[in-house]
């Protein structure tokens, strides 16, 4: 028979044990526990900024790219590349980057047909590259963990693990991955992680004469990144896809896509 | 006694389970983790993160050529071309025509292969007058000065621009 101080016990346990779900175990890890009390704006996070109405579509950035991280230079595959917009009067958009602006833009001659100047009511260029995602879709459908977000904010491949199935390309909506030829596993845009950890800038801002990229810690008040983000007026690509981006645009336009 | 036919399937696929677990703690990296918690985006093996680190620097700018070429590099930093790198112009995508005469890769692990890229089309990338082109440059020290762009059809055609510009100093030559 239950008695009444069995029913009790038994209901306080059940209720105690219930208490503790599976995620507040977490916290008897240190560094679960560490990213509690962690504020925000000590946290790196790396961000970058394109200006460009400064664009002049020379594709050095391009070439550059494709020279440090070697990205075979004649392969039609690019981590970063410029995009040509030229709107017309009728209305119609032309956008075209001929093998990713690796050799500039150097005749108004999209697709080979030749675009005269009274016809054009606006022509400008948007370079980009992978948007290092604050919440990538690209690493959360890989299904072999080769792909990740590292604690500073730069996603990564890991080429010795990436299984080539491409769920990460055909996901990405900025199309910054594709298959990188020689390794055949998915590359990208790393934000030259190699260079930014040594305190350089990437290759594509060194090889800009312009000033059209910059990059820096979004958190760190001093950054020139930071400075631009927080005042003036800057937009990102596909916000309504909610990843994120962390690749902010001065003077973007609403034809871009 | 007779074992019931209903445990025969029950092993089997208890011990696939088994297997598929033993084989996965030996297959996977030991420093596969999450860093801080998040499985969603840091599930990741840790020594990855040091093979990008590690990633050699190629793309070395003004700095690295001017340990040798100081006056060159001066005399760029104070022309119209101060922001243009080395690279831009002395780094061949293909074929370098003309050899570095000390080796750059052996003595001073600098990957790239050197050449002169001369060409017209190498110029007309930033001064190829088209449509909407920024006119005006902004990231000079002396402030905006004007951008110089040329119409490369009418404009000497056919000429390789350095024949009459210097372009270490951006002027005649």
């Amino acid at each position: 028979m239950v008695t009444r101080r069995d029913f009790i016990k038994a209901g306080l346990l059940t209720v105690a044990g219930m208490a503790i779900p599976i995620s507040a175990l977490e916290m008897f890890k240190p560094e679960a526990m560490a990213s509690l009390v962690r504020s925000f704006s000590e946290k790196k996070r790396w961000a970058f900024v394109v200006d460009t109405t400064k664009c002049v579509g020379c594709g050095m950035c391009a070439k550059a790219c494709k020279l440090e991280n070697e990205i075979p230079f004649e392969a039609e595959v690019q981590r970063t590349w410029v995009e040509r917009y030229i709107q017309l009067k009728d209305g119609d958009v032309i956008i075209d980057s001929p093998k990713g602006a690796r050799e500039g833009f150097t005749s108004n001659d999209p697709y080979g047909h030749e675009v005269k100047d009274e016809e054009i009511t606006k022509q400008f260029y948007v370079p980009k590259l992978c948007n290092q995602c604050e919440k990538p879709s690209c690493v959360q459908v890989c299904p072999a963990g080769a792909t990740y977000k590292t604690e500073d904010g730069v996603s990564l491949v890991d080429r010795s693990w990436c299984i080539g199935c491409g769920y990460c390309i055909t996901n990405c909506p900025y199309f910054a991955r594709f298959f990188n030829p020689v390794t055949n596993t998915a590359d990208k845009c790393t934000f030259c992680y190699h260079r930014i950890t040594k305190g350089k800038q990437t290759a594509c801002i060194d090889a800009c004469a312009f000033g059209v990229r910059k990059i820096g810690y979004i958190n760190d008040p001093n950054s020139e990144v930071f400075k631009i983000i927080s005042s003036k007026r800057v937009a990102v690509l596909k916000p309504e896809y909610g990843n994120e981006p962390h690749v902010f645009y001065l003077g973007l336009d609403q034809i871009v896509r | 006694m007779k074992m019931s036919h209903a445990w025969r399937p029950v092993i089997l696929i208890v011990g696939a389970v088994v297997f598929l677990l033993i084989f996965r703690t030996i297959y996977v990296p030991g420093d596969f983790t999450a860093k801080s918690g998040d499985y969603k985006y840091q599930w990741h093996s840790l020594k990855n993160e040091k093979y990008w680190t590690d990633y050699p620097v190629k793309y070395m700018g003004q700095e690295f050529c001017g340990q040798c070429h100081s006056d060159k590099v001066e005399k760029i930093k104070a022309s119209g071309h101060q922001k243009v790198q080395c690279e831009d112009c002395h780094v061949m995508t293909s074929k370098p025509d003309k050899k570095h005469p000390v080796d750059l890769k052996e003595d001073f692990k600098y990957l790239l292969e050197i050449g002169v890229d001369s060409s017209r089309e190498l110029c007309k990338r930033c001064h190829a007058k088209l449509p909407f082109r920024p006119a005006e440059y902004s990231e000079s020290s002396k402030g905006t000065i004007k951008f110089n762009m040329i119409d490369p059809k009418t404009h000497n055609a056919g000429i390789e621009c350095v024949t009459c510009h210097d372009v270490h100093t951006a002027g005649f030559k």
